[in-house]
């Protein structure tokens, strides 16, 4: 068990990296759309291939952010009745979930999404737009993504394994630190001089 | 047996995917989980085409590469950006300061206030933090009923939902396969009449019940003259100049005929400019024939309605793709941000951050729907709904009535993503049968989902206000009076009447119709939404010109792979996939 929780650690580790540089594309993104629209207006000529880096980039962050997201409980669940249970029979369904549901899904579509990388590039296949993108790259972030979501899904299951038999504390209570919400709170009490 | 199951395949597909997403496990793998599950199984049974799953790549591919979903983190990014500009904090305070000595007065301005920031882009839980924490000490410390002045702030900061640039109408209009300007134009008056039936309701407490928003004392306006003066009668001047000059404007360059929005927008800004340059030249010339209170207001106006330029503007006049105006937004805000000294590597990061789990779990519902309805429509799930819905008493409005009732109640539970993606694609194409205009249609619905915030005891309004409003007893710092909490109860109180408000609007946009169409019919909007440089036929989007394709296209056909083809045929074979939104979308 150590030693798969040793493997759990070093996923949540790489979707944490993953994670935290793939946000910055979104910063990316904002800027070539907003620099896309602004030179059509201004320029009066636009370029395919700007048009489809925008999507590449958002393909790139919601792809790769699945397992960051997932590594920070982050998809939204409806918990009118799994609110109310117990510790441990929340844990039972976040692994009976992942056995169930996450895996089968997330691995179908890694296997299915595969071949089609592979055709993609093989044939070189390039954009019909006009000066288009050239298409594997963002047929090889389906199956990237979604490995990274499944082996978040088996650190996920280590870690409640582990839970369940007492070797770690409460996974899903790990320490988030302040949202972004409760930041905002802090600073606008800061600035009203009063106690946060 | 298998005779059974075959022929309730649909219906039991849908009550297994309620279980599903009620066990509590997160509802995008619940989806796609079912949709597997239950293709599985219809392709043992001889339903489907052992193929079936071949479409899948395909379907995600679909998503990737939708432009329309691309201004949800967008939107979402300059939201977070713009919460943390002090924008709101100074509109809140310098309005609050304008409207205080008015009965009602602080109400009317955290319902402006409110609209105001939903125009920018909106973020519930950002204006009603913001509001709970710089309106709510001010009402509760000069006496308004708690449950009023909680309702207020919750429900004008819903407002953002509604009132366009909002994430419900743009993943509405993906999911109903309309454009998004449109869905923008459609609900422009809704919002502001919703924002106006608010104040209404203000005004009427104001009226009949003075003790539950009094006026504030006019020594608690702390813009004044030097010689103590309140300053407002140049205020209301500036305001008559300014008007005057939109009017005018509005007159003079617009043929009548023109769409009102636009109309809206472009004179709102001249009339706001015009203002703007007195105050800049009463500034520097020295004239002092401005009050500060004037000159004050002038400036805090400015960069909202820059910002609502600088999107809604760009959208509405065509310059701009819905997606393109979030992009311009957020970089605006990062501009004002970086302008005030608000922006931080470390703000930047969070706001980056929550924007890409949220792209992350939104688009991953989506994918899920995708992997559900896959399979759903499969089974000729669709025809089951369809069959379910049109069969009603009372045909259109029948319809309309169920429908309403339905999202109103599954808001207690599922909020406006879950909704979006899992409902509303079965209910698009049953309004288009029956011969409903689909943005009337949404605009309707995301009014409608607007409850989902103010419900208690789920509301995220709610929880937002809970989370900032007084948990305990707490001396007021300028007065020194022990002020109770607000209660938990008092909250929830306060969100009805205004939940109210939301379904009597719901009924009015049935009722009047032009209330959403008005403003769509005078124009055919110009749809920046599928710009992109077409010398060949569009063939990155499955399905989308069934038949024509390889005819005219004979190069590019050979670079596509024969699995993708087969995948590509079997989406065309399951046209019924009645839902154009994604993959007819260009």
């Amino acid at each position: 068990m150590q030693s798969l929780l040793g493997i759990s650690r070093l996923i949540d580790a790489l979707n944490e990296r993953v994670g935290r540089l793939i946000y910055w594309l979104i910063l990316a993104a904002v800027l070539v759309s907003a620099g896309n629209a602004l030179v059509r207006y201004s320029l009066n000529t636009s370029s395919n291939a700007w048009l489809e880096i925008q999507w590449y980039l958002f393909s790139a962050v919601f792809l790769f952010g699945a397992g960051y997201t997932l590594l920070h409980n982050q998809h939204v669940r409806i918990d009118i009745i799994s609110g109310r249970m117990s510790k441990r029979s929340q844990t039972w369904i976040e692994i009976l979930g992942t056995v169930f549901f996450l895996l089968p899904m997330a691995i179908a579509i890694l296997w299915l999404s595969w071949p089609v990388f592979l055709d993609a590039y093989r044939l070189n296949e390039v954009s019909t737009n006009a000066g288009g993108l050239i298409v594997w790259p963002a047929r090889l972030m389906v199956p990237a993504g979604f490995l990274l979501l499944v082996l978040q899904g088996f650190s996920e299951l280590i870690k409640r394994i582990a839970f369940l038999r007492g070797l770690i504390p409460d996974p899903s209570e790990k320490h988030e630190g302040p949202s972004i919400e409760e930041e905002l709170a802090a600073e606008l009490r800061r600035q009203r001089g009063e106690p946060a | 047996m298998t005779e059974l199951l075959i022929h309730n395949m649909a219906p039991m597909m849908f009550g297994a995917l309620v279980v599903f997403l009620l066990i509590g496990y997160p509802v995008a793998f619940a989806l796609a989980a079912n949709g597997i599950f239950f293709g599985l199984i219809g392709i043992q049974l001889g339903l489907l085409e052992p193929s079936l799953f071949q479409a899948l790549p395909q379907r995600i591919w679909g998503v990737m590469s939708n432009d329309t979903l691309l201004a949800v983190p967008f939107f979402t990014f300059m939201g977070l950006i713009l919460e943390r500009s002090g924008m709101a904090e100074d509109l809140l305070d310098t309005i609050g300061q304008l409207f205080g000595p008015l009965r009602g007065g602080l109400a009317l301005a955290v319902i402006f206030v409110g609209a105001l920031l939903a125009a920018t882009t909106g973020v519930v839980a950002a204006s009603v933090i913001s509001m709970g924490l710089i309106s709510l000490p001010i009402m509760l410390r000069y006496g308004y009923d708690r449950r009023f002045a909680s309702g207020v702030i919750a429900a004008s900061g819903t407002l953002a939902q509604i009132i366009p640039p909002s994430l419900v109408l743009i993943v509405m209009a993906d999911q109903l396969g309309r454009s998004v300007g449109d869905m923008y134009q459609g609900a422009f008056i809704p919002g502001l009449t919703l924002a106006g039936l608010y104040a209404v309701f203000a005004v009427g407490v104001a009226l009949f019940k003075p003790s539950w928003a009094p006026a504030l004392p006019a020594d608690a306006r702390t813009l004044k003259e030097p010689d103590g003066s309140g300053g407002t009668p140049s205020l209301v001047v500036l305001v008559i100049v300014a008007t005057t000059a939109s009017i005018a404007f509005a007159k003079y360059y617009y043929a009548p005929d023109a769409p009102t929005d636009v109309v809206l927008v472009v004179s709102t800004s001249v009339g706001v400019g015009v203002a703007f340059t007195a105050s800049v030249i009463n500034h520097f010339a020295k004239l002092a024939l401005l009050s500060r209170l004037a000159v004050r207001v002038t400036f805090v106006l400015i960069p909202p309605l820059a910002l609502i330029f600088l999107v809604l503007g760009t959208i509405f006049l065509g310059v701009a793709t819905p997606t393109e105006g979030g992009a311009m937004g957020a970089t605006g805000a990062l501009a004002m941000a970086l302008a005030r000294r608000r922006l931080s590597i470390r703000l930047l990061k969070q706001a980056m951050d929550a924007t890409a789990k949220l792209t992350a779990f939104v688009v991953f519902i989506l994918i899920g729907a995708r992997v559900f309805s896959l399979t759903f429509y499969g089974v000729d799930g669709h025809i089951w709904v369809e069959g379910l819905l049109t069969n009603l008493p009372g045909g259109q409005l029948g319809f309309l009535i169920v429908t309403n009732i339905l999202i109103f109640v599954l808001a207690f539970f599922l909020d406006f993503f879950e909704l979006a993606f899992i409902v509303i694609p079965l209910l698009g194409p049953v309004a288009e049968k029956l011969g409903i205009d689909l943005i009337w249609f949404g605009v309707l619905l995301g009014v409608n989902m607007q409850t989902s915030f103010m419900h208690p005891p789920f509301g995220f309004a709610l929880f937002y206000l809970r989370s900032v409003a007084p948990g305990r007893d707490y001396l007021d710092k300028l007065t020194g009076k022990l002020t109770p909490r607000v209660t938990t109860g008092q909250i929830y109180w306060g969100a009805v009447p205004f939940v109210v408000i939301q379904v009597l609007m719901v009924a009015l946009i049935i009722v009047f119709p032009n209330l959403v169409t008005g403003g769509l019919a005078k124009k055919q909007a110009i749809d920046t939404n599928n710009i992109r440089i077409e010398v060949p036929a569009e063939e990155l989007e499955p399905a989308g010109e069934p038949g024509r394709r390889g005819a005219d296209q004979p190069g590019t056909e050979q670079q596509n792979s024969e699995q993708e083809e087969a995948a590509k045929a079997l989406e065309r074979a399951m046209r019924g996939d009645a839902k154009p939104a994604l993959d007819r979308k260009k």
